[in-house]
């Protein structure tokens, strides 16, 4: 049997604030299988960043361990790519969109050829193939965060992590973002981390859904996401069973306390 | 843009100057003063005096020690100030002996520089850069501190060589506060320029100045004085030109942020 | 918010930072890696400012620096504000004046050395002169720039309810322009400083610039490095007052410190 694709095992994270001691996550364990599209929901405030922080490496558990396809991993995982939920600050204003994509690509040894391929492809992928020369300040705030998703898809990532990344767009920019992540992790089978505050949203896209309790953050509960493949922002969420997990879903995070 | 706009933006750039030299000029047009002679004098006297003779001997002797002070002090503030921006205990190490040779007016150290350099140009090169640094190197400290956290992550993340992350990363972006400093540093080299050629030299414009001051010749004086501001000006509107091509993303930035 | 632990690894690494860099000064001229005529020992230079401390010509000159230097940056920001209100306020002044400004604000003030020296001598004339017109740029600017920032809705808001000017100093113009003006009073200060000990030191006006001067013609190494710490310490002075004054008062008025914290 082939080893998941990331495996946490009693995650913990402490840090210090200066006035008091912030006990985030305790004892987390879930894994993720390759080309799963996982989701994590919890109440405000729960360490659900702080989870995405530990796994992308940016910040150093207390205690615990990362597996990557069953190997230990210290600091960041090797082919990890992430989306930010502030689009506006994780693009670099000085270079064009093009070569905020190619930067990522810059040091892994892909000739300059190769980068341009990569770079049109992934901008073709997330429909915004005719922005290459514009600047991000150009674009809206929803192409924006699709030139981020663009660059970590051109990065061919082993497993992609979204922190909250629609949180920050308004509902029918971010309607129309779901649908594209979750067309681009069926054609392209990426192992996607999605973290959200948005209980519809998680169910809409996940195939499995890890309820977070309040802090210190543990797996509270895992919901199987059992609607069918095919997604629809109206006819899905209109779903009986949509309404069922959300609901049950929703009553977990309220039991879990505020 | 019409006609209108044209002649009002005419008006309004020229309109004060013109009259304020007008002013001048016939203010001081019969005038016996020894100190104030006329302005047609010293324009006469100008265009006699600073031929290209004297440009090659004096003028550009003066800004070619200027460009090498300046360049110096720009290489040498922004270099440490990366690597004091970047790591927190270099700076903590750094911060308080900084704060104090910084805060000694430059021109004072003309006499120390004199001690170790003599007289000649790397006197006074030295001299600039000992006063141009300081800008440039607060600036990009502030500069490099102040890169969002959000871009460095993405870097990490992505796994940039720590080469690339200078390159794409932090000089980038802290680009508009070291242009902040170089500017500061632009004004500060011109006066050390003056100053170091004021003290020991045998040519410069600064020399030439002091001298026409000490033989009493005004006229030449007034002229020698008019070519500094002229130079001073030029030399700012330089600057300015370069800045707008330079940090054109961040100005096309916050223009975009001014009208959301 | 910088924990403790960091705060006082800070302090220490400072401590560490100052300790080092009077070692270095006072081993290396004794060791003859540095000449010692071009740079004395520390225990040397500190000899020589104990022997300045004790000599009331030294404090002469002190006062006489200081006092150029408030004289000169008194006269600087009242006319820099005075002159900065007329042409932010009166309606097209900006605009008519701002070619002007940006021709003279870039002309080096030892420019004007020559001049002083002829016309006004070599006493106190001469420094303020120097000092008032390199000062007087930098509150101008600042202060043009802070009543153009008055937001123009808040100004209509104002007159509509009829408040009295006063009243729309208190509560409109001050508040926007005070952290501007303070900016430009910090910059002035700084400037003012240098302007004045240059002054000193080139003309020969009375002060401690004049004093370094001196030391130097008489090969009085040590004392002069003595009195170029001095210098230094004078602007650390000045610097941290200027910017404690700054903190201070912009946390004295009430909006200003509201905004402060939004």
């Amino acid at each position: 049997m082939t080893a998941a694709r990331l495996s946490v095992h009693d995650l913990a994270k402490t840090y210090d604030t200066g006035t008091r001691q912030v006990h985030a996550i305790d004892k987390l364990n879930f894994t993720v299988e390759a080309g799963e599209l996982l989701c994590v929901v919890g109440p405000s405030g729960c360490g659900k960043t702080t989870l995405l922080r530990s796994i992308a490496g940016l910040l150093r558990p207390t205690s615990g361990r990362l597996e990557v396809d069953g190997q230990p991993v210290d600091g960041t995982p090797p082919g990890t790519a992430v989306v930010f939920q502030e689009y506006g600050r994780s693009l670099f204003p000085w270079m064009r969109v093009a070569d905020n994509i190619a930067l990522v690509l810059r040091d892994n040894g892909i000739r300059s050829a190769e980068r341009r391929e990569r770079v049109r492809e992934a901008l073709d992928q997330v429909g915004l193939a005719d922005t290459a020369r514009a600047y991000p300040w150009q674009l809206s705030g929803g192409m924006q965060q699709r030139v981020a998703i663009a660059r970590a898809l051109a990065y061919r990532p082993r497993l992609l992590l979204m922190d909250e990344p629609f949180a920050a767009v308004d509902a029918q920019t971010r309607a129309d973002l779901e649908d594209l992540v979750y067309r681009l992790w069926r054609d392209l089978g990426v192992t996607i981390v999605f973290i959200t505050h948005d209980i519809d949203e998680a169910v809409y896209l996940g195939q499995r859904v890890l309820v977070l309790s309040a802090e210190p953050a543990r797996v509270r509960e895992e919901i199987a996401i059992d609607l069918p493949a095919e997604r629809d922002q109206l006819a899905t969420r209109a779903d009986p069973r949509f309404i069922e997990l959300r609901t049950q879903i929703q009553q977990h995070i309220r039991d879990s306390g505020r | 843009m019409t006609l209108r706009t044209v002649l009002w933006r005419l008006v309004t750039w020229f309109g004060l100057p013109v009259v304020l030299v007008a002013a001048w000029w016939f203010g001081s047009e019969g005038s016996r003063s020894f100190y104030w002679p006329p302005l047609t004098e010293i324009l006469r006297t100008f265009t006699q005096l600073w031929t290209p003779e004297r440009w090659a001997a004096d003028v550009l002797p003066s800004l070619g020690r200027l460009a090498a002070g300046y360049a110096a002090a720009a290489l040498l503030g922004v270099g440490i100030g990366v690597a004091i921006g970047l790591w927190w205990r270099l700076r903590a190490i750094a911060e308080p002996v900084l704060e104090f040779f910084r805060a000694i007016p430059p021109p004072v150290l003309v006499p120390v520089i004199m001690l170790f350099a003599g007289i000649g140009d790397g006197m006074k090169i030295a001299v600039i850069v000992s006063g141009c640094v300081w800008p440039i190197l607060l600036n990009t400290v502030a500069g490099v501190r102040a890169i969002d956290p959000i871009q460095r992550d993405t870097c990490a993340v992505f796994a940039t060589r720590p080469l690339t992350r200078l390159r794409r990363l932090v000089l980038p972006a802290a680009a508009p506060h070291i242009v902040t400093g170089m500017r500061q540093a632009l004004s500060i080299g011109i006066i050390l320029m003056v100053i170091s050629e004021m003290f020991a030299a045998h040519s410069g414009l600064g020399f030439a100045i002091v001298q026409f001051q000490r033989g009493f010749e005004i006229p030449e004086m007034w002229s020698g004085i008019i070519l500094l501001g002229l130079i001073g000006v030029a030399l700012s509107g330089a600057f300015a030109l370069a800045e707008r091509r330079v940090l054109a993303w961040y100005h096309g930035m916050r223009r975009a942020e001014g009208s959301r | 918010m910088t924990s403790a632990p960091r705060r006082t690894a800070r302090l220490t690494y400072g401590l560490a930072g100052v300790g080092c860099a009077l070692v270095l000064a006072e081993a290396l001229p004794r060791m003859g890696i540095v000449d010692p005529r071009h740079l004395p020992p520390t225990s040397r230079i500190a000899a020589a400012l104990a022997a300045e401390l004790g000599r009331s010509g030294f404090w002469l000159a002190v006062a006489d620096t200081v006092a150029a230097w408030a004289q000169g940056l008194a006269i600087a920001v009242v006319a820099g504000v005075a002159c900065g209100v007329v042409i932010a306020t009166v309606p097209g002044l900006r605009a008519v004046t701002a070619s002007t400004i940006e021709f003279l604000r870039p002309i080096p003030s030892v420019a004007l050395i020559p001049l002083a020296i002829l016309l006004l001598g070599t006493d106190i004339r001469s420094t303020l002169l120097l000092v008032v017109y390199a000062s007087f740029w930098q509150v101008l600017v600042q202060v043009v720039a802070g009543i153009h920032d008055i937001d123009p809705v808040a100004a209509d808001t104002a007159r509509a309810f009829r408040l009295s000017a006063p009243q729309r100093i208190w509560h409109l113009a001050l508040p926007t322009a005070l952290p501007y003006v303070l900016t430009g009073v910090r910059l002035a200060a700084s400037v003012a400083l240098v302007l004045a000990v240059t002054a000193e030191l080139v003309i020969g006006a009375p002060g401690l610039g004049q004093e370094i001067s001196v030391a130097m013609t008489a090969g009085a190494v040590p004392r002069m490095y003595a009195l170029i710490a001095v210098a230094g310490v004078l602007g650390v002075a000045v610097n941290l007052a200027a910017r404690g004054t700054e903190h201070r008062l912009l946390r004295w008025h009430p909006s200003v410190r509201e905004e402060a914290t939004a």
